[in-house]
């Protein structure tokens, strides 16, 4: 049915840097959802390998962003597997999971809004850093993280709006920020669920851009119904149709794929 | 046996008056989010209106007269107070009501005093219904049994064979839906708001005449209200149902039980240990049975943190 | 700025330094229950104001510290071990810790309301408890102790009793608000904002909660601790319903946003509470409708209300807020004489003592003194005076609004405009 590489044997403890760069971060074996009697998510193999970035599109309905909730750790499924390097993540609490190496942004602004720019950043950061619960020392001491935090905010180009509040920020600015707060958890794979969604044409525009550079080298998984999105940031597109992968590939083999056409034939493509 | 047979009935109908007073709070919460603190209170004032109408004009007319009133009150307190709070959040909303609940409790010791006032029911409700073995079982408990029930009733048939209680039903799930379909969603707040509210007032003004009516009675009241709608879970109706009858029960049979966890002891050979030992091992579940609801509600928390009937978070 | 902060806050310490040479034991005792519902106050902002957990039983940690340093106290009273009064407050802090801990961790499963309730039925469960198990809280009568010298120090002056609380309270203050600049301080804000997106920037947040809230129960066994060393009493009554609503209301009635917004309204409404408590006897009613007006009109309360002055108002911006403030303040005044009218009235009317006279006369109005004034309860112009007083304030207060409304825009027009270059 999809063209997925055959799973790797379980390779905890090895370091990235011994890692083939072809293996999968992130697969999906037989992964199934349902809600009561309603069956969502279908049996969905897919495989995200290391560098690539990955797209995930579908019509509406398709299951797409119950799957990323799967992913992620926000439902647990019903059965199959969700596997992160090597390592089973299905059912995992969220916060397990983002320390092992998963990220992922909202496709609803989902920030803290009374916090400013660089507070909210600090958040991720700090998590990072190992500073959960610690209560001894002032946040004005961490240099490392504060010195992280503004390299991030050079990154997400938000340097001047540091100390404002995110509740103030333009809506294209808050998108900017969710995702780098993702980001910033320094994750090994990174979930974007609709980083687009909302927005004019040059911000989407701009945003494509943005996001190019600021994950450039990370492996990527991309909800997104924009197409020239799809287009210019991916270079893997799988398609996900009444809960099932119908397909996986290059854009342009995605593109001419007789399946994908019947899936969408009658449905708006945006191009 | 006749432990039994009495200590069910008392629980069933405690458990069908809590059932009267939370229902109306848990439909109030699924549908608004608002959980309306002085909900307890709205029961305590519909005893107190129901013993000044005693005294003045009447058992039934205070009867008919609490729910109104009250319900007069509810509309008052969403279209001018809560409506106004709704832009700061829930937390607001909750903070706001409870500082209604405060002013009311106050408000009634101001006039009434600090103690119990006599509120009696009409003498020629007070006779036995009937005999079982040798307690004469008050028919006014029957009573209070009976009006719960029929207000159970009465609103299952509302809201499950009536065009508004689909509309009140379908408003609990998606309040934004409705509103798109064109109903007014504020007048279906404010009548369910005043309903909750007259619901309460009617179970004041009815118990109030059997249970004692003192300024605390909404306090000692209120708290189990919120136990049985956590444990039930929070905007389900069947399951306050449900939790309302559990707790009820609970109680009416921990009163009765002497049992001690000294006892446990005893039965592995160490109860004079636990007997020297003291404190909460010698503690009487009878002594307790005020607590037990807590107890009960602490253990539901542990294997269903959602609640009975509550959606998983 | 900053400079400014510090000199104010040394020069408030000196006074309290200085304050138990010229102030007598009442009034002093007076200041020792406002310093310790402040911290109470400030504790329990921890948890709310910070992380989003409002406690409807936080009175349950009170107690507990209460219970803690009593029994601490009798033993080192019986000798059991020795132990320095100064530092009793730290069994309070152990056993408002481990508690928070404990009934934490069942009340932070929920959040948002559930974590409302649950939080009032543990306080509950303790309240109905207590009285039962006699060794440990002393039954319904509670349990006293005397407090040891220690130091060398008798503790058996108030004075003693005013710098010890003084010096627990300055130093929890301090731990609280040094608390807010570390990461866990942090964190609170972000889990306040946004639990969920918390735990996908992976914290676990069950745990941070319950960490948070034992922290803040920390603090108020502390509090607690020190009330029963002031009083060297604990009784059931600590954990009652009444003293968990006394926490929230105090809270935010001074501003639960604000740092030490809750400590000014919970020391200002304990004041008032002790200053009104020979006046009336609804000094509660008047908290009560207090919280409810605050809640209404200044969401933020009167420490949001402060800063909010402080960081808008522009330079010489008072001027032109002083007469609509002014007014503003009559309106109040106005209103608030008619429901004191009111109140007072009713209270005196169905008082034992009064109805008593009415028999004894025959049934004939009997008059009532009020304010040394004496007035006829079946006279109409008895009750105008109430009723005029309140349409005053009603009738002005439109007015009011209005005036105050847009001097508050002249006031603070063109004051954020640093910053704004978009």
């Amino acid at each position: 049915m999809t063209a997925i590489a055959p799973a790797p044997t379980a390779s905890a403890g090895s370091g990235s840097d011994v890692q083939i760069p072809s293996s999968p971060v992130l697969e999906l074996r037989d992964l199934r959802k349902s809600f009561g009697e309603t069956k969502i998510i279908r049996g969905v193999n897919l495989a995200v390998k290391r560098g690539e970035r990955h797209a995930l599109i579908g019509p509406n309905g398709a299951g797409k962003s119950t799957l990323f909730n799967l992913i992620s750790g926000h439902y647990v499924p019903t059965s199959g597997e969700v596997v992160l390097n090597g390592k089973q993540i299905g059912g995992l609490q969220p916060h397990v999971i983002n320390r092992l190496g998963l990220s992922r942004s909202f496709q609803i602004t989902n920030l803290f809004p009374r916090l400013s720019v660089a507070e909210n950043l600090r958040i991720s950061v700090m998590g990072q850093h190992g500073y959960r619960f610690s209560m001894f020392r002032p946040v004005a001491g961490l240099t490392a993280v504060t010195a992280e935090v503004d390299q991030f905010l050079e990154k997400i180009r938000l340097t001047r709006r540091r100390d404002d509040n995110v509740g103030d920020l333009a809506y294209s600015e808050q998108r900017a920020l969710e995702i780098g707060m993702s980001l910033a958890t320094n994750p090994e794979i990174l979930l974007l669920d609709e980083p687009t969604a909302g927005m004019s044409l040059e911000e989407t525009a701009y945003m494509v851009e943005l996001i190019r550079t600021v994950t450039e080298g990370k492996t990527l998984l991309v909800v997104e119904h924009d197409m020239s999105v799809v287009f210019g940031l991916c270079d893997q597109i799988s398609v996900l149709v009444y809960g099932e992968v119908i397909a996986t590939g290059e854009p342009a083999a995605v593109r001419n794929n007789p399946k994908v056409q019947e899936a969408y034939l009658g449905e708006e493509v945006a191009t | 046996m006749e432990y039994l047979v009495v200590s069910t009935l008392n629980g069933v109908v405690h458990g069908l008056l809590l059932f009267m007073v939370s229902a109306g709070l848990t439909l109030i919460f699924g549908m608004m989010g608002v959980l309306n603190f002085s909900h307890a209170w709205f029961y305590m004032l519909g005893a107190y209106i129901g013993f000044t109408c005693t005294r003045t004009i009447g058992f039934w007319p205070g009867i008919i007269l609490a729910p109104l009133l009250v319900g007069a009150l509810g509309v008052f307190v969403e279209r001018y107070m809560l409506r106004r709070v709704h832009k700061y959040g829930h937390a607001h909303e909750l903070l706001l009501t409870f500082g209604l609940a405060f002013i009311i409790e106050e408000v009634i010791k101001l006039f009434y005093g600090d103690f119990p006032v006599s509120y009696q029911m009409p003498s020629y409700m007070r006779f036995a219904a009937f005999t079982i073995f040798d307690t004469n079982y008050p028919f006014y408990r029957l009573f209070i049994g009976g009006v719960a029930g029929l207000i159970f009733v009465g609103l299952y048939l509302l809201l499950t064979r009536t065009r508004i209680g689909i509309i009140v039903r379908a408003a609990t799930f998606r309040p934004t839906t409705v509103e798109a379909l064109g109903h007014n969603l504020p007048v279906i707040f404010m009548g369910v708001f005043a309903a909750g509210a007259a619901l309460a007032g009617l179970a004041g003004a009815v118990a109030g005449a059997f249970f004692p009516t003192s300024p605390n009675m909404a306090t000692d009241f209120g708290t189990l209200v919120f136990v049985v709608t956590v444990v039930g879970g929070l905007g389900s109706v069947e399951g306050a149902l449900i939790a309302s009858l559990m707790i009820g029960l609970f109680i009416s049979f921990s009163v009765g039980l002497n049992w001690a966890l000294a006892d446990l002891f005893g039965i592995v050979g160490l109860g004079p240990w636990a007997q020297a030992f003291g404190g909460i091992l010698t503690l009487k579940l009878s002594t307790i049975a005020n607590s037990m609801p807590f107890l009960l509600m602490l253990f539901i928390l542990l294997v269903r943190p959602a609640g009975l009937m509550g959606d998983r978070q | 700025m900053t400079r400014l902060r510090y000199l104010l806050i040394l020069i408030a310490l000196g006074v309290f330094a200085i304050l138990p040479v010229f102030l007598s034991g009442n009034l002093l005792n007076a200041i020792i229950k406002m310093m310790i519902s402040a911290l109470f106050a400030l504790a329990f902002t921890l948890a709310m104001g910070q992380a989003g957990m409002l406690s409807f039983g936080h009175a349950a940690y009170y107690g507990l510290g209460a219970f803690a340093a009593v029994h601490a106290m009798r033993f080192v009273e019986a000798g059991a071990f020795s132990f320095p009064t100064p530092l009793i407050p730290l069994a309070g802090a152990a056993v408002g810790f481990l508690f928070g801990l404990l009934f934490g961790w069942f009340a932070t499963q929920r959040s948002g309301v559930y974590f409302s309730m649950v939080t009032l039925a543990l306080a509950e469960l303790l309240y109905t408890l207590a009285p039962t198990w006699n060794s440990l809280f002393g039954g319904e009568s509670g349990i006293s102790t005397i407090r040891g010298a220690s130091w060398g120090i008798s503790f058996g002056d108030d004075a003693h009793v005013y710098y010890l609380t003084l010096f627990w309270v300055t130093l929890a203050t301090w731990c609280l608000w040094a608390f807010t600049r570390t990461p866990l301080g942090r964190l609170a804000l972000a889990l306040r904002d946004n639990e969920h997106r918390v735990r996908f920037l992976g914290f676990n947040t069950h745990m941070a909660r319950t960490l948070i809230f034992a922290l803040s129960c920390l603090f108020t066994g502390v509090a607690g601790a020190l009330l029963a060393i002031a009083t060297e009493a604990a009784n059931y009554t600590a954990f009652s319903s009444k003293a968990s609503a006394d926490v929230v209301l105090q809270t935010f009635i001074g501003g639960a946003g604000t740092f030490f917004g809750p400590a000014l309204g919970a020391a200002s409404m304990t004041f008032f509470a002790r200053v009104t408590s020979d006046l009336t006897r609804s000094w509660l009613l008047y908290q009560g409708l207090l919280f409810v007006l605050v809640m209404l009109f200044v969401p933020d309360g009167i420490g949001g209300l402060i800063a909010e002055h402080s960081k808008k108002v522009k330079k010489g911006g008072y001027k032109a807020l002083v007469l609509p403030y002014l007014l503003c303040l009559v309106t109040g005044l106005l209103l608030l004489a008619g429901v004191v009218f009111l109140v007072e009235s009713t209270h005196i009317l169905l008082s034992d003592g009064y109805i008593a006279k009415t028999k004894s006369s025959g049934g004939a109005a009997v008059p009532f003194s009020f304010f040394g004034q004496d007035f006829n309860p079946r006279s109409w112009v008895t009750w105008s005076i109430p009723i005029g007083l309140l349409l005053a304030g009603a009738a002005l207060m439109p007015a009011a609004m209005k005036v105050t409304g847009r001097a508050w825009l002249h006031a603070t027009q063109s004051a954020p405009a640093q910053g704004e270059t978009a």
